[in-house]
């Protein structure tokens, strides 16, 4: 399958994101020519370990996430991000972990947004919101290249297309970038043809990063 | 949800039933081999303990993984009139790190299996399953080139059928009239409720033996 990068919205300390910022950011990927083609939806869910003993809390993750893509929308993928196991498995795989009632789902997060195909391109602008709120979290972005599958090969021309991106938004003087941070698929066990699984991991370090950043600001302040 | 019924035949006799089997459904019988591994909650873990099966299909190249939560049996005067199990049943696809992902979340290696035999999926009013197999223990830990009968001369034969809570009286009647059509080999009722091995299953088989050399004469 076609590989992507997944990237996240990184503000200059002291700001925060807005919808001012989607909105930009939507208006540059017009400006490319982008042709709108509709929405998209990815959903991540942090689990909690359901423990009896609260002292040996530590004996159990606390980083495992469940995460739905839309490119997959059969499939449920797993995550646990501090020992790098990605699983994926069929949607009825939640059903299970309910039946088990050894994790429970704490809180989700929907990715949402509309997608835009650019030539060979295709991209994804999506507000990071928690279910049921309008409380915006973020803000990510995905490319996806689609004539080609091996990351390496794919490596120049996404570089390249990124360039021009962020000279294009660089114009806009918005308070911040968007950022790639490359997990380390081989970590994983994933190999250097693009599969959902990688996916899966962009978003879960897509997430900590996210998260990085609000600790960062709540730090601060 | 699905509907099951379990027995038991001696081995000598699983020929005869593959051939009555063949006979019934009009399908070829698949080849079986699964690694079934166990797993329950660690003793700090869960609401309340939990147990997850995880099956490794070994007869595809690439082995393929399988998670199955086997909830509760139906309860209620309904439920036990009838002679077929019915029972909440979750599966999901999974891939291989499968087992790696359930120790992390802290669940234990309860017992692990591996069946050898055959299956045969048709249709019959509702789709069915029957499964013949030797059930095997392991002597080291996953070592299932090394597995042994745990009942030698013994097979155990199983017949699910997926329902739903809509439907799964009718399943249960198309399950009832199947398993009648087995009853001179072997007596099937819902699990955990042995009734050992049908003593006419001798004669059935020696008549459904010659019955099938018969054919492949005439043929």
């Amino acid at each position: 399958m076609p590989l992507k990068w997944v990237l996240h919205w990184q503000p200059n300390a002291g700001t925060t994101v807005n919808s001012q910022i989607i909105n930009e950011v939507t208006q540059c990927v017009e400006s490319f020519n982008g042709v709108k083609e509709g929405r998209w939806k990815a959903t991540i869910t942090f689990y909690k370990p359901m423990i009896r003993e609260q002292a040996l809390a530590g004996d159990f993750p606390r980083d495992f996430l469940g995460i739905a893509l839309p490119e997959q929308p059969n499939k449920y993928y797993l995550i646990i991000r501090l020992q790098r196991i990605v699983l994926e498995a069929d949607s009825s795989i939640q059903m299970i972990m309910e039946k088990l009632q050894s994790y429970k789902s704490r809180v989700s997060l929907n990715f949402e947004g509309f997608q835009y195909q650019l030539g060979d391109f295709q991209l994804r602008v999506g507000k990071v919101l928690p279910t049921h709120s309008e409380n915006l979290r973020g803000i990510v972005m995905e490319v996806e290249y689609l004539p080609i599958s091996s990351m390496e090969k794919a490596r120049q021309v996404m570089e390249d297309f990124m360039d021009i991106w962020q000279q294009a938004l660089s114009k806009r003087s918005l308070p911040g970038h968007f950022m790639h941070m490359e997990p380390n698929f081989a970590e994983y066990g994933l190999a250097d043809q693009y599969t959902s699984q990688h996916t899966a991991v962009q978003y879960a370090t897509v997430m900590a990063q996210l998260i990085a950043t609000v600790q960062a600001v709540q730090a601060r302040n | 949800m699905e509907c099951v019924v379990q027995g038991i035949i001696e081995t000598q006799h699983v020929e005869a039933l593959e051939i009555l089997l063949q006979g019934l459904c009009g399908v070829h019988r698949e080849r079986l081999r699964v690694h079934e591994i166990c797993l329950k909650s660690g003793p700090n873990l869960g609401a309340v303990a939990s147990e997850v099966r995880l099956i490794c299909n070994l007869e595809q190249t690439e082995p393929t993984w399988t998670v199955r939560h086997i909830g509760g049996a139906m309860r209620g005067a309904g439920a036990e009139q009838i002679s077929v199990l019915v029972r909440t049943m979750v599966e999901s696809k999974a891939s291989k790190n499968v087992l790696r992902l359930f120790y992390a979340l802290g669940y234990k290696l309860d017992h692990e299996l591996l069946r050898v035999g055959f299956a045969f999926h048709f249709q019959r009013g509702t789709q069915i399953t029957v499964t013949v197999a030797s059930v095997n223990k392991m002597l080291q830990l996953h070592a299932t080139d090394e597995a042994v009968p745990v009942t030698p001369g013994i097979q155990l034969v199983e017949v699910t059928a997926p329902a739903t809570s809509e439907n799964y009286t009718e399943v249960v009647a198309a399950v009832s009239s199947f398993c009648e059509y087995l009853a001179p080999l072997l007596h099937l009722s819902k699990p955990g409720i042995s009734t050992g091995v049908v003593p006419t299953a001798a004669a059935a088989a020696a008549s459904l033996m010659s019955d099938g050399g018969g054919e492949e004469l005439s043929s």
